[in-house]
């Protein structure tokens, strides 16, 4: 019982990071109604494009805190720039095909950038190791806080905030509001939709991008494979929350976080079955 | 008579090669026939490339695919010219059919030459031979090129567009006068032996290059014989007469393992159908319904697990034998119960939302399995390494596990499971016409349309629902039965979402929306190709996913229908390229008569 | 006009009326808005009637009512002196069958296969009589064709059974809608906004229908918004505003009735111009045009 207060922050913070890839699975949804399977490689490749400046961009031996900030904006170039693609070539053309054939699309997508990584990136047939930072956490009562998850903690809120402003109080902002109650009136009161349609792909991937990071920082290793579980559980997350919500999203996510760590650590007869069996059983 | 006006209504555009008509169709027919003539020539030095393209005055491997598409662009080039027996070749009159002949043969000669040289490291490895084929197999494309093209009038559009467009052109015939029954069923005949053929050509094919290029070639042959307008006369024809052809299919299947001389790739074939038939039984769930069934696989798994489980393995948890027939049963049954403990308190969720349950319960069912091991769960189900060492099974006293001679013919383990699996495809494909076409089928494809006026039609939405489900269910656990005993184990491994082996539920999706919903040969073209693609792009090695992955992307983008489609989804989908010129005249008719 | 009312009012009604449907004392709230408030409406055998109202009134809520769309709040409906059941598909089975005001066909099927959906509750073939295909199944599915061929012949689109409903023409697709409801042989038929969108023409040859329908001994209700169209059609009227309704009666007497006008057209408002004023423009329009006029014969 003691570890309640650890297993709830773990908890939390697990689950802010499934909200931040939530909250780009829910806006791409709330705009034109697909559920995109390849977000999850989205966040992947936005950890692959983190680690790629880390490792072969900035001198060797560059302090991790000055390093992190140009880390989080590569890996945001690189998972804009894959949303942005996959948009313009693979869904666009789609748009009005009834929801299967973009579903398929976005599956093929998926395995596409899951294989162009296992195949181009210089050793992604294995995990890549991601930078870390040193030093053991420190203690908030009962409970431990690593200097990974401080990132984690200023970032989720921070972008949340950030696109919560937006969407309320920029005209961008409103123009993504109308675009996802009814795109053809929206067109008729002259909104450049597909402009919008983009915008929402760059910010989901650029919120993937931060968990990219953050993942990377938590768990000291990236593979190819992460966007899939990942991806499953931040949909799960965002339909739980409301699949169009973006609050709920994040708050979708966190409930996850949450009940996947708790339910590790104490439905014990079956504890392989917790990880995924507790994001499932969730939605019943 | 909509026809007609079209035909007179759109002129003809300017080539986009501006020679001479009778030019054109002479270098079509001059180049095809060089084309074909070049395959007889070597391409290479050195027998480093499979197929052996060293030996002068004989084809060898790829080059009977340049000799084929050879021959048949000079056969079209000649049916342009008007001769007359061969104007039936070409019903629609289109030329695209000839350019796109002429661009396949090109393209699979082009790929030869480029495999030689990427393999063997240079075009040095070219002998003369190969550089004529490559120059022949120009010949045909300019000529082509130098047809004219139908099209709308009046369209500012590039050359290349219009071109585009032109290919694409859906061709529009005049009906004919049907042709004397059993013309008709030497010709449906005719056609499911070639099928047969190709068919055993390209699970045949023993190194990925031959099947790209047996790929390339169908593809555009295919795509001509559309252009030409021939493949609507064959479901013209086929729609007339349906049992025949039916039959006729089956017993083409049914003669699959015989054409064989060793089981090696009968087994590729049984796994097709497995794939095939699971695949048609989603098409119930997602192509008529309109469920949208993301864990479907696990279906699969409990008709192979429950059909292990009595099977009599020693691994078993349960002691029991059953006959092949009540396994395959039991397997259905237990497949359908589950279906039914699933559905009934997801169905009522909208459609997004029953997405992701059923992703869930897919994974659900795997990891559960993979417990119920004795360590984190009861031991029922072997946990990860499942049940092996099942036993085959015996039909009729046969047992499938032993080579039988038959007229001549040794059909080996996989070939006996095959002819089983093809008696439950057949099974399959009756449930799955017959409840389409009836009063069940049009009750789902109402709620697929619009469930609300569904509902106010008097239907009892979740019920039909259910009923598509749990019937979808039960029939893949049909399959998973032949699987478990063909595999001799089954362990809970494969039947998970997305991954690089088929069957997965991602590719059973895939398969029923690239082969086209709704139809019956459509689930089961796609689920061919896509069990055939990865399994056949060996010596892509890394990349074959990869390739799998873009392949989905760019079928998807241009045949969203999927290839074989329902009448409805070609017009759903190209809405935008069909004629207006049908409603406008009738509501200038019914003005007048107003 | 007044002729044609009256023609109308006394058609030739069935010696005895018996009421079908019977909606009493309707409230329909949801949270806190009530939607509805108290609401009778009562359809006899043979009857037309009409349902009219502002945007907004209520109508289609309480339309939603008469479908088990919606369970009433309060009050309840009854068709035949049972009340009807929550769920619409057995309101359907009960004999009410209804059109949308958003035509709401199956657009990927054909005219003759959406007339048969319609056929879904008079016909009980299961999956297994489907699977099996005996005789049964085989004439009940030939049965299910000619009726519905007859219903398309009825609306006058036999010639197209074989078209896909979504290439038809506007006015045709609100006549397959109707006839996709005739095939549930209904006793009470639902009209939401029948000639939405028509021309005088198509609204003349839908009025037609509507007493073909009841001449088919199928009693009618109508919501419409174009007036001539439902003071011309039916026996009895109903003005809904704001939840309650207003009146009810013949066409004539609904029409003349001030509330009626105002709640449609609004009432004057202070410093509007009065009748004088009003004729003073009148004129100087009649002067106007009489001088524009001499100019173009110049």
């Amino acid at each position: 019982m003691h570890e309640l207060p650890q297993q709830l922050v773990n908890g939390l913070l697990l689950g802010s990071m499934y909200g931040l890839i939530a909250v780009g699975y829910t806006m791409v949804y709330g705009i034109i109604k697909l559920i995109n399977f390849a977000h999850g490689e989205i966040f992947m490749t936005g950890a692959f494009g983190a680690l790629t400046i880390y490792t072969y961009i900035l001198p060797n031996g560059t302090s991790l805190w000055i390093a992190l900030p140009l880390m989080i904006i590569g890996g945001m170039i690189v998972s804009i720039a894959v949303a942005v693609i996959t948009e313009r070539f693979a869904y666009r053309p789609l748009r009005n095909a009834p929801r299967l054939a973009p579903l398929i699309t976005a599956i093929g997508v998926s395995l596409t950038l899951q294989q162009l990584v296992w195949a181009f990136y210089p050793g992604a047939k294995k995990e890549r190791l991601f930078p870390q930072f040193g030093g053991s956490g420190f203690h908030l009562g009962a409970v431990t806080i690593q200097p990974a998850d401080i990132f984690l903690i200023v970032a989720a809120p921070l972008s949340m905030v950030f696109l919560a402003t937006f969407v309320m109080r920029t005209r961008t902002g409103r123009a993504m509001q109308a675009t996802a109650q009814d795109p053809d009136t929206a067109r008729l009161m002259g909104i450049d939709t597909e402009r919008i349609i983009v915008i929402a792909f760059a910010i989901g991937a650029a919120f993937a991008a931060i968990a990219g990071v953050s993942h990377g920082l938590r768990y000291g290793q990236v593979d190819f494979r992460m966007g899939f579980i990942a991806g499953l559980k931040a949909f799960t997350a965002a339909v739980l929350g409301g699949i169009g919500n973006i609050y709920g999203a994040m708050l979708g996510g966190l409930v996850l976080g949450v009940a996947e760590s708790l339910a590790a650590t104490y439905i014990q007869h079956i504890p392989g079955m917790s990880h995924f069996g507790g994001g499932a059983w969730q939605d019943v | 008579m909509t026809t007609t006006t079209e035909t007179t209504r759109s002129a003809v555009h300017r080539a986009i090669l501006p020679i001479p008509i009778t030019t054109a169709r002479a270098l079509i027919i001059i180049g095809g026939a060089l084309t074909a003539a070049s395959a007889f020539l070597s391409w290479t030095w050195t027998s480093a490339f499979p197929g052996d393209l060293t030996v002068d005055g004989y084809p060898g491997g790829l080059q009977w695919l340049t000799f084929a598409a050879g021959v048949l662009t000079a056969v079209f080039g000649l049916a342009g010219h008007g001769i007359r027996g061969l104007r039936r070749l070409n019903p629609a009159g289109s030329s695209s059919a000839e350019l796109l002949l002429a661009v396949g043969g090109l393209a699979v000669t082009w790929f030869t030459l480029g495999a030689i040289s990427v393999e063997l490291g240079g075009l040095v490895n070219l002998t003369v031979g190969g550089w004529i084929a490559g120059i022949a197999a120009l010949v045909p494309v300019a000529g082509a090129l130098g047809l004219p093209i139908e099209g709308e009038p009046g369209s500012a559009t590039s050359r290349g567009s219009a071109l585009w467009r032109h290919i694409k052109n859906h061709p529009s015939i005049k009906p004919t006068r049907p042709l004397p029954a059993y013309a008709e069923i030497l010709i449906i005949a005719a056609v499911l032996a070639v099928g047969l053929g190709l068919f055993t050509y390209g699970i045949d094919t023993g190194y990925g290059e031959l099947f790209v290029g047996f790929l390339i070639t169908v593809v555009f042959g295919a795509w001509a014989l559309y252009s030409a307008g021939l493949t609507d006369q064959l479901s013209a024809i086929t729609a007339r007469h349906r049992s025949v052809t039916a039959i006729g299919a089956f017993a083409a299947a049914a003669a699959f393992p015989f054409t064989q001389s060793s089981d090696q790739y009968t087994s590729i074939g049984v796994n097709v159908l497995i794939f095939a038939t699971v695949a048609l039984g989603l098409n119930i769930v997602v192509g008529l319904a309109g469920l949208l069934d993301l864990g479907y696989v696990a279906f699969l798994g409990v008709g192979a697990y429950t059909a292990a489980l009595v099977s009599g393995a020693a691994t078993s948890s349960l002691h029991i034998v059953f006959p092949w027939w009540a396994a395959a049963l039991t397997g259905a049954v237990a497949s359908m119960v589950f279906g039914l403990l699933i559905g009934a308190p997801t169905l009522r969720l909208r459609g997004d939302y029953l997405a992701i349950v059923t992703l869930g319960f897919g994974e659900i069912f795997r990891i559960a399995v993979s417990n119920f091991d004795g360590v984190t769960g009861p031991n029922v189900t072997g946990g990860p390494n499942g049940i092996p060492n099942i036993p085959d099974i015996s039909v009729f006293g046969i047992d499938l596990g032993k080579s039988h001679s038959l007229g001549g013919f040794t059909l080996g383990r996989f070939s006996n499971y095959f002819l089983l699996m093809l008696l439950f495809t057949a099974i399959v494909v009756l449930v799955f016409t017959r409840a389409s076409d009836s009063r069940i089928g049009r009750a789902w494809i109402a709620i697929r349309e619009d469930e609300t006026a569904a509902l106010a039609m008097g239907i009892n939405g979740f019920r039909f629902k259910l009923l598509a489900f749990a019937l979808g269910a039960g029939l893949a656990g049909l399959a998973g039965m032949v699987q478990a005993h063909m595999a001799f184990s089954v362990v809970p491994d494969p039947y998970q979402f997305a991954g690089s082996v088929p069957p997965n539920s991602a590719f059973l999706l895939a398969a029923v929306v690239l082969g086209g919903m709704g139809t019956v040969s459509g689930p089961l073209v796609g689920a061919a190709l896509l069990y055939l693609i990865p399994a056949k792009l060996q010596f892509l090695n890394d990349y074959q996913l990869l390739a799998f992955g873009v392949a989905l992307i760019l079928l998807m983008r241009f045949r969203p229908e999927g290839l074989i489609a329902s009448r409805r989804r070609q017009l759903e989908f190209h809405e935008a390229e069909q004629p207006i010129l049908q409603t406008t005249e009738e509501a200038g008719l019914t003005k007048a008569k107003a | 006009m007044t002729t044609t009312l009256t023609e109308n009012s006394t058609a030739p009604e069935p010696a005895a009326s018996t009421t079908l449907l019977e909606a009493k004392g309707v409230i329909m709230r949801f949270g806190g808005l009530t939607a509805v408030r108290n609401v009778d409406l009562t359809v006899g055998s043979g009857e037309i009637v009409g349902l009219i109202g502002p945007n907004g009134a209520g109508k289609t809520t309480f339309f939603n009512c008469l479908t088990g769309l919606y369970v009433p709040t309060e009050g309840q409906v009854t068709y035949k002196g049972t009340v009807l059941p929550p769920k619409p598909y057995k309101v359907t089975q009960a004999g009410i069958s209804r059109t949308f005001q958003n035509i709401r066909l199956f657009s990927n099927m054909t005219v003759l296969e959406n007339v048969l959906v319609g056929r879904h509750t008079r016909t009980k073939e299961g999956l297994i009589s489907a699977l099996l295909r005996g005789p049964g199944y085989r004439r009940a599915e030939a049965e299910a064709r000619t009726r519905a061929m007859e219903i398309l012949d009825f609306v006058g689109l036999a010639a197209k059974a074989d078209r896909l409903s979504r290439n038809l023409p506007y006015g045709e697709q609100r006549k397959l809608e109707i006839a996709r409801a005739l095939a549930g042989d209904p006793g009470v038929l639902l009209l939401d906004e029948p000639t939405a969108g028509m021309n005088p023409q198509e609204t003349r040859a839908t009025q037609e229908l509507v007493f073909a329908i009841r001449d088919q001994g199928i009693a009618v209700l109508v919501i419409e918004h174009d007036m001539r169209f439902i003071f011309s059609l039916c026996d009895r009227v109903a003005c809904l505003v704001q939840g309650e309704k207003l009146v009810e009666g013949t066409p004539a007497v609904v029409q003349s009735d001030e509330r009626v006008i105002s709640a449609y057209l609004g009432t004057p408002y202070d410093g509007a111009p009065g009748s004088e004023e009003v004729a003073e423009v009148q004129a100087a329009e009649a002067a106007a045009d009489g001088a524009t006029s001499e100019e173009e014969d110049r």
